[in-house]
């Protein structure tokens, strides 16, 4: 079974707070926030090696990102993953989700053959969730979202679990197919120190626009549809409404409140 | 590429019903409509929803395509994507809006990449602005956690697709007089179109939501103390579909289960509402809750530290407010429908 | 010159980290309570491959080498310094036996050592102190095809739980290293110590009276044993102990540091306030200057230096690093006011583990003799 797993590096979360926007620039500055593999993506790697423990196969992790994702790939390598591609080109950068997903399939079609491809079900980052189902149909193969379990029926049919929102849905899907899992599917593994050691005889091929023989028109900012038209600050500030009238007027002035914040 | 000038909404149902999500959504969409002078259209797919395109009438809608077909019962990723992409190039609308439901979620993506345009995920505003004379829909996006906001624009190409979760805009009031042109579209599919192939949906007893993904918390402080006993507190969080959380003391007193301990200890919740009920607001607990959109305080002690990080304190006996509180937000919920 | 880590060291530490924050911080306020001897955690660092990081592949062990094993000590105990400790204690027997034991020793014993399927200890302590060993009262006899050991050992770390113990005893004047397994005949554990840190790591008095131990259960040769005890108490007792108090440290500070960026006072965090600015300072500057202290040894040894050659070096370490770390986290208590007790921040654990750390590997006074002697030949 080959299986290609997409993973990202993203800024990592917990120093979210610490990213400003550049009164001058209007641009995000994020220097000197650690950037870690996305977080559920990791579960989506440790869905392939258990499937791969399982059937035997190949997990290759693909990435496209700065050079210095190069570190996301070691990690997979780390867990166990066996082959890594790297997209990084700054024709890349500023890519949104259609291209991303464009990007990413057209590397997967040029050197990686498989069975079934895993992601994360969303980024820290960007939290679209929209990648894998168009990485899915510029692969022309069936996806499923938001995937909880993964079963084997026999041949090259899966039996999957889409969690909803108040139940889930059972998906036969046949295979080849795109997967995006949460992270309820299982608990990814820490490396070991041996597999750790071993990272350095694995090997990164690095791709540029020309290694994939892509036009600068069709990936990154330029290719991308959806542009950003504008950027700002909205910290969190406390209102700090005080209501201390009678109990029922108090509580209906705050549920009042509440619709009017649209919180409810 | 020149399409018709009308706005487009995707139209989930649920048991011959139109979903709220939907309806929340047309209200924006006739709103967006009278800026850009464009009629309001429903895509509905599924099968035996007839009465559907009525209710859609009543919200704005001018026009529904339906979809109607047995082997659409159930969603099918490929196949309702199939179709509702077919309508797209067909009749090209300037806008297209989907709910952010599980439904929504999947669908806009692989509709979107189907025709080559963009897609905005979970927008919290829409609005039309001008750009060089062309209306361009501005969609509003938090990012970074919340800490930013980005307006994303999508300007050559059609349409602009957005998703918007549930509950960012507000149910319009319906006009049932409202009548919408139904448009019969054949599903036209073959065994390609169910290579991922629905085949059951179940519904599971709620389970209780892990408090770090809780959509709304309520967490209860030593003062709830007085309460003599959490039944109060829990018809809260039931009310508000949230889950019951408390401070490192009455997790202690066992009052609450260790897992659902909030702040420096615990577990820290980045819920939508949190509401605090007589907790005073010691730092270890309120570093818990920095991320929850609104916070809502009750507590007796108006110097108490935790109105200082609430939106909304009331000041109070628990066992006055309380059941006040409850009651008002079941009301509002039910008139919201 | 080189401060960086390697590629390899930068992903081990963030695993460890991942392990300690995921596995080993929900566990810390029962372990804490009950004082019980982590078996499933230690098991958790034996399948990762830390706990034999200074040991070679063909025993069981990584062989990532010293350097390595700082990291490890450092993450773990900068979320809980009482699991770190079992890198000193658990760590001190399979260093002899891979540098002084013989072949079928490393081979029956250290896999599973490596594992963490298997725990052992080490004893050298007497009740007459450790730090004086001519005042060793512990015998072992020849008699026939077997030792007959007679003594008592006291304040031996995990020795409670473990399966093989380590220790030092007098063979005629001169001293050996022998090991035996526990259930032997006439080799009882005795009473647990009260001790206020380091709780998840038992300390035990123990009993030999005419205890019978196989001869191949001598570690090096007869006589040696002073040397082959001095040794190991230098390169893994004293390094453990200084890379325990090195997390412990930081970990005091992260939590002191997180208090004070929340802590509102006069409307602003108290961290803003230059008095605590100063103190948090003064903490993190003796922390990175233990850090490079901690390090140091850790690198010469992993360059093959010979670690009699490094002994003052590494006593410098942890002087430095033990009192550093109580330095830190009474700071840290201090700009925490009441707080600074709160098992809500833990600080008040890693004081706790930091005042044992006195006396682990030899005292204080032992350090600066190591080192004054050093400086005098």
């Amino acid at each position: 079974m080959d299986i290609v797993v997409c993973i990202k590096q993203v800024p990592d979360p917990e120093h979210f707070s610490k990213i400003v926007l550049d009164a001058k620039t209007k641009l995000v500055r994020r220097e000197g926030i650690p950037v870690v593999v996305n977080q559920v993506d990791k579960h989506a790697l440790e869905a392939a090696l258990q499937i791969r423990e399982k059937f035997s196969g190949r997990v290759t992790v693909i990435s496209m990102g700065p050079p210095q994702a190069r570190e996301a790939i070691e990690e997979a390598f780390a867990m166990g993953a066996d082959g890594g591609v790297l997209l990084s080109d700054r024709a890349f950068a500023g890519a949104d989700s259609l291209t991303t997903a464009y990007t990413l399939a057209q590397a997967i079609k040029k050197f990686s053959p498989f069975d079934l491809i895993l992601l994360g079900n969303e980024t820290a980052d960007s939290g679209t969730r929209q990648v894998a189902p168009q990485l899915a149909e510029f692969l022309d193969v069936p996806h499923v979202t938001n995937v909880r379990t993964i079963g084997f029926n026999s041949g090259d049919t899966l039996i999957v679990e889409r969690s909803m929102e108040n139940g889930h849905m059972k998906i036969e899907v046949r295979l080849p197919a795109v997967l995006a899992v949460n992270r309820t599917i299982n608990e990814p593994r820490i490396p070991s120190v041996i597999d750790i050691m071993q990272v350095a005889t694995k090997e990164i091929k690095v791709c540029g626009l020309a290694d994939l023989g892509l036009s600068s028109e069709d990936v990154g900012l330029v290719g991308s549809p959806t542009q950003m038209a504008n950027l700002f600050e909205s910290r969190r500030e406390r209102r700090r409404e005080i209501l201390d009238g009678a109990a029922v007027t108090a509580a209906r002035q705050a549920v009042e409140r509440l619709r009017e914040l649209n919180a409810l | 590429m020149t399409g018709k000038n009308e706005t487009w909404v995707y139209a989930e149902q649920k048991a011959g019903h139109a979903s709220k999500a939907t309806l929340q959504l047309l209200g924006k969409a006739v709103e967006l409509g009278k800026e850009t002078g464009s009629p309001t259209v429903c895509v509905l797919v599924g099968s035996g929803a007839q009465g559907v395109p009525r209710e859609l009438a009543a919200y704005g809608a001018s026009k529904v395509y339906v979809v109607d077909d047995p082997r659409l019962e159930l969603y099918q990723s490929e196949a309702y994507a199939s179709v509702v992409a077919g309508l797209v190039k067909e009749h090209c609308p300037e806008i297209f809006l989907f709910a952010a439901t599980d439904v929504g979620e999947d669908l806009a993506p692989r509709v979107a990449a189907k025709v080559g345009t963009g897609l905005t995920a979970h927008c919290i505003d829409l609005r039309i602005e001008k750009r060089d004379g062309v209306p361009l829909l501005h969609q509003t996006v938090p990012a970074w956690g919340g800490g930013m906001r980005i307006d994303i624009v999508c300007p050559k190409h059609r349409p602009q697709m957005a998703t918007v979760k549930p509950g960012v805009f507000d149910l319009p009031v319906p006009k049932s007089d409202s009548n919408a042109e139904v448009v019969d579209v054949p599903a036209q599919l073959n065994e390609k179109h169910f290579r991922a192939r629905t085949i059951e949906v179940k519904e599971e007893a709620q389970r209780e939501t892990p408090l770090t993904e809780a959509d709304a918390v309520v967490a209860v402080g030593w003062g709830a103390y007085s309460l003599g006993g959490i039944q109060c507190p829990q018809e809260l969080a039931e009310a508000v579909c949230g889950t019951l959380a408390g401070t490192r003391p009455m997790v202690d007193s066992g009052w609450i289960p260790p897992d659902r301990m909030v702040g420096q200890s615990g577990k820290v919740v980045s819920s939508r509402l949190f509401i605090s009920l007589g907790a005073s607001g010691a730092m270890h607990f309120t570093s818990g809750f920095e991320r929850a959109k609104f916070v809502v305080a009750v507590d007796q002690n108006p110097k108490a530290p935790i109105f200082q990080v609430a939106d909304i304190g009331i000041v109070g006996d628990l066992r006055e407010v309380l059941p006040c509180l409850t009651e008002e937000i079941k009301k509002q919920k039910s008139s919201k429908g | 010159m080189d401060f960086s880590f390697s590629r390899e060291q930068e992903m081990l530490k963030k695993a460890v980290r991942g392990f300690a924050e995921s596995n080993v911080a929900p566990r810390v306020p029962e372990l804490e309570q009950k004082g019980a001897f982590p078996f499933d955690l230690v098991k958790g660092m034996g399948q990762m491959g830390l706990l034999g990081l200074t040991n070679s592949r063909p025993y069981g062990g990584t062989g990532m080498g010293y350097m390595a094993r700082t990291i490890a000590i450092e993450e773990v105990s900068r979320i809980y310094p009482s699991l770190g400790f079992f890198f000193q204690a658990g760590n001190l027997f399979m260093f002899a036996v891979e540098g002084f034991g013989s072949e079928d020793q490393k081979r029956k014993y250290l896999p599973d050592l490596c594992k963490g399927t298997k725990i052992s200890s080490f004893g050298v302590t007497e009740q007459m102190g450790g730090s004086d060993p001519s005042a060793m009262m512990t015998t072992s006899k020849l008699d026939g095809e077997s030792y007959v050991v007679n003594g008592r050992k006291s304040f031996i770390t995990n020795v409670e739980v473990a399966d093989t113990l380590g220790f030092v005893a007098k063979t005629g004047d001169s001293f050996s290293v022998f090991f035996v397994e526990k259930g032997t005949k006439g080799y009882e554990v005795t009473r647990r110590e009260p001790r206020p840190g380091l709780r998840c790591m038992p300390v035990n008095e123990l009993v030999f009276s005419n205890c019978k131990i196989p001869k191949g259960n001598l570690v090096g040769e007869e006589g040696r044993g002073m040397a082959i005890a001095i040794t190991t108490i230098s390169v893994i007792g004293r390094t453990g102990a200084a890379g325990v108090a090195l997390g412990a440290a930081q970990g005091a500070f992260e939590g002191a540091a997180k208090f004070c960026n929340g802590r509102v006072m006069y409307g602003k965090p108290i961290s803003n306030l230059q008095a605590i600015q100063f103190m948090l300072a003064d903490m993190s500057t003796d922390i990175e200057a233990s850090r490079w202290l901690c390090y140091r040894p850790a690198w010469l040894l992993d360059q093959g230096k010979n670690p009699r050659e490094i002994g003052p070096d590494i006593a410098r370490s942890k002087l430095f690093a033990v009192d550093m770390a109580l330095r830190t986290c009474l700071k840290a208590q201090e700009v925490m006011g009441a707080y600074g007790q709160s098992p809500e921040y833990r600080v008040e654990i890693f004081l706790r583990d930091a005042i044992e750390l006195l006396t682990a590997g030899g005292t204080q006074e032992i350090m600066r003799l190591t080192v004054g002697r050093a400086l005098a030949s």
